[in-house]
């Protein structure tokens, strides 16, 4: 339960700052920014990928995890473990980006992306604790019909 | 798991079979190797979009990296370039820019700022957009402004303008070198040789020093400074809070309705 009240906590903050920066980018406004960077970073060729911008991208997965903290479904919390280590890799990148090409930074994008190395940790902790997040098959027959059980080789009515 | 449905052969019977208990480490490994092809997916079209241009072996053998070259040229593409000038002849409304390209404000406002109006009014034919280049701030500045008036004479001149400001280093650290100019020219289009003989000549140091006479007549008092108006009318200073698009917008629509 702490495990997923951090999550979603996390979550809940960098989807915040997400909104901010989808909002600043489709109002061709300047983020607040106390580094100097971001509007270089925001309006820069990284910022977007395709037709979509980074921020509203961000915003989506920062959803999807929300909602796997929100909800027990191991299936859920999975895929917001998955979306999470996608994400945090792409945030290093975007951090190397803001370092070595751009040579800016944009305090905003930091701290978003030091969320998604939080949240990968996290949610690789909350599914490795809880075994009833993987899928494990303890109710299911252990071997095919051709094994030696007998139980298993019963046939069952469809 | 669902991995296979058998029907026995002695009646309809069917029997759902499933596989051994499956590793739990093995299934978390298989859901992080597939988020990490996810990842490395992301990284790898962001790569690709946003990539700085390949580097390019000058004479000198230095090797020279023009960022945003293909979003420079394909924003400017189909544009009408003449002298300073950006845009149709006939647009309505001329917006001035004093500018040094070494000035930081000035780069973000060629960035962030003109590329929204490229699109909006200079493409669609309602805005003129002339370059007054400055070089107050040092050598550096002068041996940019050189070579982007030169390449003014082949009409080229906001091309390198762009991307002189999209590679634009920090001030008068002696990042305006010749093969980063050579390379810019390059990609404008232009052969450095001969923009280069032009840039101590006397059309280039003309519209320079016409330049630096109308921002002392106007009294300029740092970059980037503007002025908007009619095109065939009088010229008044714009004056702005801040260099986003909402300003210059609201100041563009209201030349148009003037």
């Amino acid at each position: 339960v702490r495990l997923r009240l951090a999550i979603g906590a996390l979550a809940f903050v960098g989807t915040g700052i997400s909104a901010y920066l989808t909002a600043a980018h489709y109002a061709h406004t300047t983020p607040i920014c106390t580094s100097g960077g971001c509007a270089i970073v925001q309006r820069s060729e990284w910022a977007t990928l395709g037709p979509a911008p980074v921020a509203l991208l961000g915003l989506l997965a920062f959803l999807a995890v929300l909602a796997s903290a929100a909800l027990g479904h191991r299936l859920v919390a999975l895929g917001g473990y998955g979306v999470s280590v996608a994400a945090a890799i792409f945030a290093v990148y975007l951090v190397a980006v803001q370092t070595r090409e751009l040579h800016a930074v944009c305090v905003w994008c930091v701290v978003s992306d030091a969320i998604w190395l939080l949240l990968a940790v996290l949610a690789a902790t909350r599914v490795l604790r809880n075994n009833d997040l993987l899928w494990t098959r303890a109710s299911s027959p252990r071997s095919s019909p051709s094994s030696s059980s007998a139980a298993s080789r019963r046939p069952r009515r469809a | 798991m669902l991995t296979g449905l058998r029907v026995f052969p002695d009646a309809a019977l069917v029997q759902v079979a499933t596989t051994e208990s499956v590793n739990p480490i093995r299934q978390f490994a298989l859901v992080t190797a597939l988020a990490a092809a996810a990842g490395g997916s992301l990284v790898g079209v962001s790569a690709a979009t946003s990539h700085v241009a390949a580097p390019v072996r000058t004479a000198g053998g230095a090797a020279v990296q023009v960022r945003a070259a293909p979003s420079t040229l394909a924003l400017l593409a189909g544009i009408p370039q003449h002298g300073t000038a950006l845009g149709r002849k006939d647009a309505p409304v001329t917006l001035v820019e004093f500018a040094d390209l070494q000035c930081p404000y000035c780069g973000l406002w060629a960035r962030d700022t003109l590329p929204v109006l490229v699109r909006k009014y200079v493409r669609t034919g309602s805005l003129r957009v002339e370059f007054r280049g400055l070089d107050f701030l040092g050598s550096d500045s002068a041996k940019a402004l050189g070579a982007a008036e030169a390449a003014g004479l082949s009409n080229r001149l906001w091309t390198v303008v762009e991307l002189l400001y999209e590679n634009q280093g920090t001030e008068n650290t002696g990042w305006v070198t010749k093969p980063l100019l050579s390379r810019i020219l390059d990609v404008a289009g232009l052969e450095p040789a001969l923009v280069f003989q032009h840039v101590a000549g006397a059309r280039v140091q003309a519209r320079i020093d016409a330049a630096r006479q109308e921002s002392q007549t106007l009294g300029v008092p740092g970059t980037p400074f503007f002025t908007i108006g009619r095109t065939r009318g009088a010229q008044a200073p714009l004056q702005v809070q801040s260099l986003d698009p909402p300003e210059f917008e609201t100041a563009i629509a209201q030349a148009l309705r003037s």
